[in-house]
């Protein structure tokens, strides 16, 4: 089963190779990343049906962890993974003019996303996370304008990259390994004291920049205003989703400490409070949708926030059906991006885009029975279970949000279907592709409504594996590190305070 | 009224890292997965420098992802500022000075750049270091002669197949049996040139990397900042 | 070496140097209104952390990490804070090398670096290509307007005056 490390290393291999290709044969060029791509689609689906979903771990290199980096793979990361290459194949940039530089961006984008999802050391994750963001700061700029929002989204991810930086260090300093199994192992007597808390609340505002945590969101309006349309649906998508993972991941082997949940808590809240005020403020469709994505991810912070499974399953119930919904949404909003105002009776020029923007907007709202229904369903009955005010605070918050987002939401699918005025140009129609792709999304949609049960059964297996770091440890076998923490030669080490 | 409030999220940023930085003990940290390197990295990886064997061999993915961010970030750069081939002949006059010193240095850094390449799992140094000489070396002709450009086809051909080279590398120990990068080929003996099995040979692909990576890098942004002025 | 205070004191002295890195980074980040003096100042921050991550295996009495011929036992340094340094800088040149390529492009867009006027910029730029009326006033003081687009944009009627 290790040939799922290939799910990380051919999109890369294709990547360095892909100028060469595309430089003898252009049809080879372009056909190498889709192709890649659906390799490794079948190569996460053999893996699925190999391992049963029992979890195992692999050793990069064959070096036993805690000395090697170490792959976890169970259910949560073959989801992703899987998700990963479906969401890359369809979002692909089939259109545009720097075809190989694109194809290869997205492919490396594709694999960090892999390694995201799989990686079982804390400075491997750094390394993926950062590849990331370089893959994406190239992606956002290839659109016409994006240079400066570009820069200022790197600049953000890049100090929040030098935080997290400092809480790996802090966290080094303390246990001296970076293994995620062998951290969960030491942290209950290293890591659940302040300094522990200090390295989350660092990790978690470097990582929390993709995943458009609150304070450390402000890059996501103006890349999502001006980045082409699939590149923000693979951000939105995609890339948030893998960053939450990340977290939840470390808060539930390393980080499992109150005080960490409440700070996620807060600044979930915050996210989705000051995230549905601004859509609902917001005069055109991009910019609505991404601070609706803000919103969205704030709701998932404030889910993993629930001690135990019932977070665990709500806060991924509420990221996959964003997954989901998101992108689709993007794609429509491809020609429909201008301003709100201008697509009274939208709906006449493109009746498919309109009844398939009326579903998804149904589903984000959560109305029943759609999928985000139930979504929230699970998000407010495990914050009703938990006792401390800051819960209910936030079950108020959420409610309240949730009526924000009808408002917006429903505003503008009156908008799309309004009359009144037939003297108005019609906004453009959508190109087919898009529509295409944003109906496979919204037969998903339809499919999970269908297949609600068997769904949230596995969801919920998926949940009770995530959250059990015991078995996450008894998984990965650690060769025995030498016990005493410090040999440094009492003579010289003083007295430090 | 901004700059204040700006002065001040500093300013309290700092007091909380100082106050993080004052409460523990610095000089104790344990070191159990160092510690354990050390006396395994002789028998399993077999290069002298251990920090090689850390990062070509314990943390070899590692090594890949940041390969693969050097080279997101030169084709992005390469995406943004585009191809721009400006034939101004406008060539400032560099002197008599610069331009000898640049053909002089050329060959002088290549020889440096290799030998610490080669030299990677024996002495400090390795691939990164003897790749960004090596792109040093084929940027301070650009710099004497600003009207000359490096080669871009050649320039990528290196980026790709080194980076693919090491990729295989890997594969190849993951189809014989192994895991994806781990080491084939006999140690040899701990000192020698040849020695560490296949460290030395990625190395190399890194250094390669490295190289052309940051060249066409550098190469970019000058080509674009002539085309400006 | 027989004088542990001193050795205290240095360690006090690299710690405050790596953390005042990065808040001088931090600050410069926050503080610089010139684009360039904000990549130099992610520079810096980047400069601290990995100070700070190559302190976090240092040994005041070990030598590098390297087997000489000669069997001596004097213990080493970490060798896993050394390789994980190695990785930051590297990653950090990149992302450098791409800040400054999209400053390059930044400047021919519009022409400017300071980060205000950039902002300002990016706020008409995205309002016009919406086609709504600018609400940049919502932070700026009536006479810090935003400017209209460098390519003037058609704006819609009624946009011409915030």
């Amino acid at each position: 089963m290790n040939q799922i490390v290939l799910i990380v290393v051919l999109p890369l291999l294709a990547a360095f190779l892909v100028p060469i290709v595309a430089r003898m044969s252009e049809t080879l060029g372009a056909a190498l990343g889709p192709l890649v791509m659906g390799v490794c689609l079948w190569i996460t689906g053999t893996v699925a049906i190999e391992s049963a979903g029992n979890a195992f771990a692999i050793n990069i290199g064959g070096f036993l962890p805690p000395l090697g980096i170490t792959f976890f793979v169970d259910r949560l990361a073959l989801l992703f993974a899987f998700l990963t290459a479906l969401l890359v194949l369809l979002l692909w940039p089939f259109q545009g003019e720097h075809r190989p530089r694109e194809h290869a961006l997205t492919l490396i984008l594709a694999a960090a996303s892999g390694g995201l999802a799989l990686s079982g050391d804390l400075f491997n994750i750094y390394v993926f996370y950062e590849l990331v963001s370089v893959a994406s700061f190239g992606l956002v700029a290839t659109g016409n304008r994006s240079a400066a929002p570009a820069v200022r989204y790197l600049i953000l991810s890049g100090f929040g990259s030098v935080l997290a930086l400092v809480g790996i260090a802090l966290v080094y300093t303390q246990t001296g390994t970076l293994n995620l199994a062998h951290l969960s192992q030491l942290a209950p007597t290293q890591l659940i004291n302040p300094i522990g808390l200090a390295a989350f609340a660092l990790i978690l505002l470097g990582v929390g920049v993709k995943a458009e945590l609150f304070p450390v969101n402000t890059w996501v309006p103006e890349v999502y205003a001006t980045a082409p349309n699939r590149v923000s649906a693979l951000l939105a998508g995609l890339v948030s989703k893998l960053a939450a993972l990340v977290i939840l991941r470390l808060l539930v082997l390393v980080f499992a400490q109150e005080q960490a949940l409440l700070v996620m808590l807060l600044l979930g809240l915050l996210g989705v409070i000051t995230g549905e005020l601004a859509a609902w403020r917001a005069q055109d469709m991009n910019r609505m949708l991404a601070y609706s994505s803000i919103g969205q991810l704030g709701m998932v912070f404030v889910a993993f926030s629930i001690p135990g499974e019932t977070g665990v399953f709500a806060g991924l119930a509420i990221a996959l059906h964003h997954l989901v919904v998101k992108p689709a949404l993007f794609l429509l909003a491809a020609r429909w991006g201008g301003a709100l105002s201008g697509l009274a009776g939208a709906a006449r020029g493109s009746l498919s885009g309109a009844l398939l923007f009326t579903l998804f907007a149904l589903s984000l709202v959560g109305v029943p029975p759609l999928p985000g229904f139930w979504a929230k369903l699970l998000l407010v009955m495990g914050l009703a279970e938990q006792v401390g005010p800051l819960y209910h605070f936030a079950l108020a918050g959420i409610l309240i949000a949730t009526v924000v987002e009808a408002n917006y939401l429903f505003r503008i699918v009156a908008t799309l279907f309004r009359r009144d005025n037939p003297a108005s140009p019609a906004p453009e129609k959508h190109s087919g592709s898009d529509i295409a792709t944003a109906g496979i999304f919204g037969a998903g949609l339809i499919a999970a409504v269908l297949l609600l049960i068997p769904l949230s059964q596995s969801l919920k297996t998926i949940a009770q594996q995530t959250s059990d770091a015991d078995a996450y440890r008894a998984v990965v076998t650690l060769v025995p590190t030498p016990t005493a923490p410090n040999w440094r030669p009492a003579a010289i080490s003083g007295d430090t305070p | 009224m901004r700059n204040l409030a700006s002065l001040l999220f500093a300013a309290g940023l700092g007091f909380l890292l100082m106050v993080f930085g004052l409460q523990f003990d610095f000089g104790n940290a344990p070191m159990l997965v160092g510690q354990a390197i050390q006396s395994a990295a002789p028998d399993q990886v077999g290069a002298a420098n251990i920090v090689t064997s850390v990062v070509l061999g314990y943390r070899g993915i590692d090594t890949l992802g940041e390969l693969a961010i050097l080279f997101a970030a030169s084709t992005a750069v390469g995406l943004i500022l585009g191809n721009r081939h400006t034939s101004t002949k406008q060539d400032p006059d560099s002197g008599v000075i610069l331009r000898a010193g640049g053909e002089l240095l050329m060959p002088l850094l290549l020889v440096v750049g290799l030998y610490i390449i080669l030299h990677g799992h024996l002495t400090p140094g390795g691939g990164f270091q003897g790749g960004v000489i090596l792109a040093a070396a084929f940027f301070i002709p650009v710099l004497a002669r600003p009207s000359t450009h490096l080669k871009h086809t050649g320039m990528s051909l290196i980026e790709g197949f080194s980076g693919a080279a090491f990729i295989l590398i890997g594969l190849a120990a993951l189809y014989s049996g192994g895991e994806f990068l781990q080491p084939l080929l006999d140690k040899g003996v701990i000192g020698n040139l040849l020695s560490a099995g296949t460290l030395p040979l990625l190395y190399l692909a890194v250094g390669l990397k490295v190289g052309a990576e940051l060249a066409g890098l550098l190469a970019h942004l000058a080509a674009a900042e002539t085309s400006e002025s | 070496m027989n004088l542990p205070s001193l050795d205290v004191s240095l360690d006090l002295i690299l710690y405050t140097g790596a953390f005042g890195l990065i808040v001088i980074g931090a600050a410069g980040i926050v503080l610089a209104r010139h684009l360039f003096r904000v990549i130099l100042a992610l520079a810096i921050a980047e400069a601290g952390a990995n100070l700070l991550l190559v302190l976090s295996g240092y040994r005041w009495d070990a030598i590098a990490p390297i087997l000489m011929g000669s069997e001596s036992t004097a213990p080493m340094v970490d060798p896993v804070p050394q390789a994980m340094v190695l990785t930051a800088i590297v990653i950090g040149v990149g992302v450098q090398a791409l800040a400054v390529g999209l400053a390059m492009q930044v400047k021919k867009t519009y022409g400017t670096l300071d980060m205000s006027a950039i902002r300002q910029r990016l706020e008409a730029d995205i309002a016009g290509n919406a086609g709504i009326a600018t609400t940049g006033s919502q932070d700026a003081p009536l006479g810090e307007r935003p400017l209209p687009p460098v390519d003037a944009v058609p704006a819609t009627p009624g946009s011409s005056t915030p």
